[in-house]
């Protein structure tokens, strides 16, 4: 059972997403009783005369329930219809006219407002199958209180979505959107607000990052070089660097916020990170000045002078792709082969070697 | 359990128990005990295998449940994950390699499957998993594991490689054994949902061009994908050759993008997001680009080119047999699509053969190749040659540098040379 099965619920709270109409589920409890002779509800629910309605919303019509529909409820399922806080009140208020053929003897409730409580009513047995006990004592009754216990989802995932084909997944709410969307993009979408200089910056470097990057960003180790390598891209041991080789200094801002430091992701602030990246500019001579202060406001004003050198995927047109010719298949090579190079690491597990080895995975 | 026992007692994972494994192989080839043996039945003498009434004939082994999740034969313990523990800095954030030279056909078992991390296996218990696809959507959408599954769903297998398999070789043969040169790679038979029927069920904008994947574990994996890739053949897969994920895979959720670079099949894929530009993240810009020796680079390199190796004989695989019939195997495969042919040379390319291939050829799957020869005991250069459904034909090593210099790093997909000695040693080299 997920634990979104184990909600401890106040009635009325399940109403959130429900129309304008004030509803109010207890009233629909009482309005219930005239339905009470064909149909059950909650705890323990079993098909009577008609079928129960423990997990009505988002049921498609005509299933679900292990009982015996009418012809032309089935029928109505199959064109599509599920039941939600609109399809149910246009069924309830005129059943024989919504589903031609509906077993369902009952005529109609004709108040708008029993309509809407007797679904709120039947909205609080589905997605859930607490008990109607389960209701707090002496808590308040009021209707737009709602009472979430001992659950990590939020209440709206009882409210049955209707997007797209299946209907499956739940809307994600704002602040969980806002948790997860961390990510900064080139043109500063995605920035939070905050700020922070180099000198701020550097005492969090010292503490936090220098035991891999090295005091000034010359890493230590097989740990990533951060600063310096300017010019040496055509060389045949390039540095690459946030100065020498990164195209945006969001890219930088981005990885600390969601990776840094390593052992201990997500744990700095926005300022924190605004401060850290200022000092990264600070340690590749981008900006030179200890109180330059790095905000949401300047940070698109920065670029990496290496933005310019990065170019699309141009394989398929290296000459060996395009030539198109057909493979050499007998005396392709004037001379026997003569070995020029071999593994040069025949001990895969190099002790005391590092300085031979080379092409290290980044 | 019993399989985290094998792998952390296993011997051959140091580097004494590797030497010792490559020398017991060798000391084979050269006149071991097979040998040995071979030579007492050719003289006529009964083999005791036979004539004598052995342990295993006669009293019983375990009964079922022996082993509730069944581990590899005893024999097989040196079939393992290896690493180079030189390449990286941290084993948290490392990689290790399928060793292709021990198996055949196009499956890969799932404990063999290579492993790279960024920030550790994450641990995620599949109840506490959300995947959240948000952005340029009608409808943002949170989905359980429990929703995912209520999906259509299909089955695809697919090679999944990673851009710098080979990328140590840039500079010349540096690493002896096929499982460190091309054991970036794992061919998996996934089970899961179309992205294109997720990202429907939330309603894409019209103005959408990418999506954003994200992992749950601790690096935060990012990749920026285009919007037109994930509607083709892009999976969400929650499960690898009939069982669920590994947790080094993604349990309990991983993006499939066939053909495709390995690092943006974003495991434990907890967000997607739509956007109508790329996000440039740190694996797209800082790594996975291709410097070239203009000092430009390439970015968005996705595909995985045409490319095939020799997985037996290899390195680690040496001829133990003698002269005589052989038969030598190995894998290619084109993120294009589908392998057509492989040709294969045994004098380091001046003469090529086309190559027996295995009948399974899915697109983006590895394709199996066999080709019989009778060795007469000189030295041997082995090559193979794959050549794609579009006509791509893999390239020598020499035409990549010469187009690429030696800092891409990522997508070598070069022409592999093995030199069989006398002895039926082998060895990685570089040819004139």
């Amino acid at each position: 059972m997920s634990k979104s099965l184990n909600l401890v619920l106040l009635l009325a709270g399940l109403c959130v997403s429900a129309p304008a109409q004030a509803q109010d589920a207890d009233a629909g409890q009482k309005i219930f009783k005239k339905c009470k002779a064909c149909h059950a509800v909650g705890d323990g629910a079993r098909n009577k005369v008609g079928p129960h309605l423990n997990g009505i919303f988002g049921r498609v019509a005509g299933g679900g329930a292990d009982y015996k529909y009418s012809k032309a409820m089935v029928q109505a399922g199959d064109d599509g219809l599920i039941w939600d806080v609109d399809t149910l009140a246009a069924y309830l208020e005129k059943p024989k006219a919504y589903i031609k053929g509906t077993k369902m003897s009952f005529a109609g409730l004709r108040k708008d407002k029993d309509v809407a409580n007797v679904t709120a009513y039947l909205q609080s047995f589905s997605m859930t199958s607490s008990k109607p006990e389960a209701e707090p004592s002496g808590s308040s009754q009021s209707s737009d209180e709602v009472v979430a216990v001992a659950t990590t989802e939020p209440v709206s995932q009882l409210m049955r979505a209707t997007h797209g084909q299946y209907h499956l997944g739940r809307i994600a709410l704002p602040e969980e959107i806002l948790a997860w969307d961390i990510d900064v993009r080139p043109d500063g979408m995605g920035l939070p607000d905050g700020r922070g200089n180099v000198a701020r910056g550097g005492e969090l470097y010292d503490e936090q990052c220098a035991v891999c990057h090295g005091a000034f960003g010359e890493g230590e180790g097989r740990w990533p070089v951060l600063a310096g390598g300017q010019g040496t891209l055509k060389d045949e041991r390039p540095e690459k660097t946030i100065g020498s080789y990164w195209p945006y200094l969001s890219t930088v801002f981005d990885y600390v916020h969601r990776a840094m430091p390593f052992g201990n992701a997500q744990s700095l602030s926005n300022d924190d990170v605004y401060a850290l990246t200022a000092y990264l500019l600070y340690l590749n001579d981008i900006v030179s000045d200890e109180e330059f202060e790095l905000s949401k406001e300047n940070f698109n004003a920065i670029r990496l002078p290496n933005e310019g050198n990065f170019v699309a995927d141009s394989r398929p047109d290296e000459l060996h792709y395009t030539a198109q010719i057909e493979p050499c298949m007998q005396d392709c090579k004037p001379q026997p082969a003569e070995v020029i190079m071999r593994a040069r690491v025949l001990d895969v597990t190099p002790q005391g070697q590092e300085g031979e080895t080379t092409g290290a995975i980044e | 359990m019993s399989e985290f026992k094998r792998n952390t007692s296993d011997p051959d994972t140091s580097r004494r128990g590797f030497l010792r494994g490559g020398a017991l192989a060798v000391g084979g080839a050269v006149g071991g005990m097979a040998a040995a043996l071979s030579a007492r039945a050719m003289a006529g003498e009964p083999s005791e295998l036979i004539t004598q009434v052995q342990e295993w004939n006669q009293i019983p082994g375990d009964g079922v449940d022996a082993a509730p999740y069944g581990v590899p034969s005893e024999f097989e313990a040196d079939v393992v994950r290896r690493s180079v523990p030189w390449l990286t800095a941290d084993p948290i954030s490392s990689v290790n390699f399928t060793p292709l030279h021990a198996l055949d056909g196009i499956i890969t078992p799932n404990g063999l499957c290579f492993e790279r991390h960024h920030g550790g296996v994450a641990q995620i218990a599949p109840a506490d998993h959300r995947l959240m696809i948000h952005g340029l959507v009608d409808n943002p959408l949170v989905f359980t594991m429990e929703d995912l599954q209520r999906f259509p769903r299909e089955n695809r297998m697919y090679f999944l490689e990673c851009a710098a398999n080979s990328g140590m070789e840039w500079r010349g043969a540096q690493l002896n054994g096929c499982q460190f040169t091309h054991g970036m790679i794992h061919n998996v038979m996934y089970t899961g949902v179309p992205l294109k029927l997720l990202l429907q069920e939330a309603g894409v904008k019209p103005n959408a061009a990418w999506l954003l994947a994200e992992g749950a574990d601790a690096s935060a994996m990012t990749r920026s994908i285009p919007l037109e890739k994930a509607l083709d053949d892009c999976l969400v897969a929650f499960k690898m050759n009939g069982e669920a994920l590994r947790p080094e895979q993604g349990y309990p959720v991983r993006l499939v993008v066939p053909g495709w670079e390995g690092n943006m099949w974003i495991k434990w894929l907890r967000r997607i997001e739509i956007g109508d530009q790329p996000w440039h993240q740190r694996e797209e810009t800082s790594k996975y680009t291709d410097l070239l020796a203009n000092g430009q680079a390439r970015r968005f390199t996705w595909e995985m080119d045409v490319k095939s190796v020799i997985t037996n004989p290899s390195p680690q695989a040496p001829i133990a047999h003698g002269r005589g019939h052989a038969v030598l195997s190995g894998l290619a495969w084109s993120g294009h699509g589908r392998v057509k042919r492989v040709d294969v040379s045994i004098d380091g390319g001046r003469n090529w053969q086309t190559a027996q291939l295995d009948p399974m050829r899915m697109p983006k799957s590895l394709r199996r190749f066999y080709h019989a020869f009778e060795w007469d005991g000189t030295e041997l250069y082995l090559q193979s040659r794959a050549i794609d459904e579009f006509g791509h034909v893999q390239p020598t090593k020499t035409e990549l540098r010469s187009a690429r210099g030696e800092n891409s790093i990522y997508h070598n997909n070069g022409i592999q040379t093995w030199q069989v000695r006398g002895s039926g040693e082998v060895e990685n080299v570089e040819i004139s």
